[in-house]
């Protein structure tokens, strides 16, 4: 299903997004800090530099946190979808990091009824085209 | 002019401030309200607005523009020249000085001092801070010696066609990861709902806090709802309001207007010959922080509320106990528990607030929270957080005078994530 | 036959913040031809009810605008219409299979076009 916003990757981001072409959800990891980061900086924030910076593949796998339901979005492109749902994950290994997915196999978009989002379930990331040649990580609940 | 950075306070430990007490808030002066400018009468435009919000300013002190060494503001309220609305300029423009925005959505410090001919400003700064960062900063340069009386400029604009949308089918930069994934109001609406789960609270339990603001603001004769829309508001308009963002409703988001405030600030010298009482700065500090990850969660939230809490009392050396009016941010509804409950007033602890919401917080009860009415009671204009407490501590708070002390006030905003808090005293010790 | 009638406020009505095309006058005919008025806004419901004052008129309901089926449910009646000056009408009226004008059309009293006795010419419009 095509998205009604894509991403427009830049240097920054653009390992983020090729990695996710190849099915892959890798993060940032500063090793003198010991710490993940995402979103994708240019440098750790921790300890300011870049020198320590290298990218390192997830687990995929993550636990709902919390959500919220979009009504009437600022976002003109998913007025069509309202209401839909807005989720945030953590990732097993590293709660800390957080994503965002919409968990639209699950529970669809135009939610007529509030559904009842399973706080602290367990999901796993799969890929998903914004348009093509653009895959973007969503989540999924484990069954 | 020297071009100055750095002003804030803004690493721990502060200490307390050394210009504590050193420098006052004397006077305010307000625009007409409107819902929004209409693209063509000038005398409406927010430099319109401004120019009469600083006159009505300085009347209100007693002084005259000749008197005034300073002007620090924001140019309208967003920084960076960020857009109010969909419908922005460039645009066709008019006869100078409405020939650029300066003047019509924005309105500088150098704008106004064209327009209305201040001729011995010696300090000028326009960097575009929310309010409480503004007095902050007016105390500092005053603290510092660089002026003597300062007016501070807030104006505040809004125009036609809804605010703040985003046409756009493609995201870049940081905005790649909220755009792709539908996420605009929502970063609210989640961080409630985690507050919620963690606290076994809900959206409804809001109810008194907002309906209490509505009555608040309507007391307040600059409110837009005092101007435009003077009814009662009530628990069944709360609870029937139209789910934005879940769990923030349309009533849970305050409405964008057209508006302009001017503060004049002197030294404490100076205060003594000003025709109002004087209201001395204790203390400002101010925080900026960014989430962990992606999303600020509640753990952000309450871990960035706690610094910014603990901050202020460093810098002011009192305790909860000893701030008599409160006036925590309320941009969004959900805001003001979060800072509630940093700063502890009236004793309330994590996860405590819509308890004490549930109680008496009316205007002339024990516990007079946001006594201005907020953002919720007055439209998006931000300044009831600085003429409220400054009004109750001079006693000139009219209907809205509470019956409780009113010597010390706090007043907190604008974000968790960034902020600044100002705290104000009957007396400058 | 029953036609209902929901009007928008802000950019709806005169009497709305901004002042919209549709006048009192046109409500107040809309009303004396026998359609069921109301109004459907993001207005809290006892600002609308002072609306409704203002103009001298009694609605039939009103509503927030995420309750126009609650609107439908609790009004029984032929045909509803909605008219409005924003995405959010039209998806309101959409989503609740409410026949559709935007504001400036509305100023054009379309409902006078109604034959009354003849249920079939009156579309629905979304
Ligand atoms: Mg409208
Ligand atoms: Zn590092």
């Amino acid at each position: 299903m095509a998205r009604p916003i894509v991403p427009v990757p830049d240097p920054a981001t653009q390992p983020f997004w090729d990695a996710c072409n190849e099915g892959k959800l890798i993060v940032q990891y500063c090793s003198v800090c010991d710490r993940r980061q995402f979103p994708p900086e240019a440098a750790c924030r921790d300890c300011g530099f870049n020198f320590h910076l290298t990218w390192q593949e997830t687990s995929g796998r993550a636990k709902i946190v919390g959500y919220s339901i979009t009504y009437d979005s600022r976002l003109v492109q998913w007025h069509p979808l309202q209401p839909f749902l807005n989720v945030i994950v953590a990732l097993e290994e590293d709660p800390v990091i957080n994503f965002h997915t919409n968990l639209i196999d699950d529970f669809g978009t135009n939610l007529s009824e509030e559904p009842d989002i399973p706080i602290g379930a367990t999901c796993e990331v799969q890929f998903v085209e914004a348009e093509p040649g653009r895959m973007i990580p969503e989540w999924k609940l484990v069954k | 002019m020297a071009r100055e950075v750095n002003w804030e306070r803004n690493h721990d430990p502060v200490g307390i401030w050394n210009g504590r007490g050193k420098a006052a808030l004397v006077a305010r002066g307000h625009s007409p309200t409107d819902r929004r400018w209409d693209g063509e009468s000038l005398d409406k435009s927010l430099g319109a607005f401004m120019m009469i919000a600083v006159q009505n300013a300085l009347d209100d002190a007693g002084i005259t523009i000749d008197d005034v060494d300073g002007i620090i503001g924001s140019a309208g309220g967003q920084g960076n020249g960020q857009p109010l609305s969909d419908v922005w300029g460039p645009r066709p423009y008019f006869d100078a000085p409405y020939d650029s925005e300066d003047g019509l959505t924005h309105v500088t410090g150098q704008w106004l001092r064209q327009q209305m001919g201040f001729k011995n400003l010696r300090y000028i700064n326009n960097h575009g801070d929310p309010v409480w960062n503004l007095i902050g900063q007016a105390s500092q340069a005053i603290a510092d010696g660089r002026a003597e009386v300062v007016v501070v400029t807030y104006p505040n604009g809004n125009l036609p066609g809804r605010y703040h949308q985003d046409p756009s089918n493609q995201a870049r930069g940081p905005a790649v990861w909220p755009n792709t994934w539908g996420w605009g109001l929502s970063g609210q609406g989640f961080t409630f709902n985690q507050y919620c789960q963690k606290y076994g609270t809900n959206h409804d339990r809001m109810a008194p806090f907002v309906v209490q603001e509505r009555k608040n603001g309507l007391l307040w004769e600059h409110s837009y709802y005092a101007q435009h829309e003077p009814g009662e508001f009530t628990e069944e308009d709360y609870l029937n309001g139209r789910m934005i963002a879940r769990d923030l409703s349309i009533f849970d988001c305050d409405r964008p207007v057209l508006a302009a405030a001017a503060y004049v600030m002197v030294s404490a010298d100076r205060a003594k010959d000003m025709k109002q009482k004087p209201v001395y700065i204790l203390d400002h500090t101010e925080s900026q922080f960014s989430p962990r990850s992606l999303v600020q969660t509640i753990d952000d939230t309450e871990e960035w509320t706690d610094i910014q809490a603990q901050r202020s009392y460093n810098g002011s050396g009192l305790k909860p106990e000893d701030i008599d009016i409160f006036a925590p941010y309320d941009g969004f509804a959900v805001f003001t528990q979060y800072y509630i409950e940093a700063f502890g007033w009236r004793g309330v602890k994590r996860g405590e607030a819509h308890d004490f919401y549930a109680g008496d917080i009316s205007l002339k009860g024990p516990n007079p929270l946001n006594s201005g009415g907020g953002n919720m009671g007055t439209g998006r204009m931000r300044t009831v957080f600085i003429t409220d407490p400054l009004e109750q501590l001079q006693g000139r708070a009219g209907d809205r005078q509470v019956t409780t002390k009113a010597e010390v006030a706090v007043t907190h905003g604008v974000l968790p994530i960034t902020a600044g808090t100002v705290v104000m005293s009957t007396s400058p010790d | 036959m029953a036609i209902l009638l929901s009007f928008d406020i802000d950019g709806t009505l005169e009497l709305g913040d901004p002042p919209g095309g549709v006048t009192t006058e046109m409500v107040r005919k809309a009303r004396d031809v026998g359609f069921i008025i109301g109004s459907c806004s993001d207005k809290p419901l006892s600002v609308q009810r002072k609306i409704w004052e203002d103009m001298e008129l009694t609605p039939a309901f009103v509503s927030a605008k995420h309750q126009l089926g609650k609107v439908r449910r609790e009004n029984p009646a032929d045909a509803y219409y909605h008219m409005g000056d924003r995405d959010t009408d039209y998806m309101a009226a959409k989503d609740n299979n409410f026949g559709f004008w935007w504001a400036h059309e509305a100023a054009e009293q379309p409902w006078l076009e109604f034959d009354m006795n003849n249920h079939e010419q009156i579309p629905i419009t979304t």
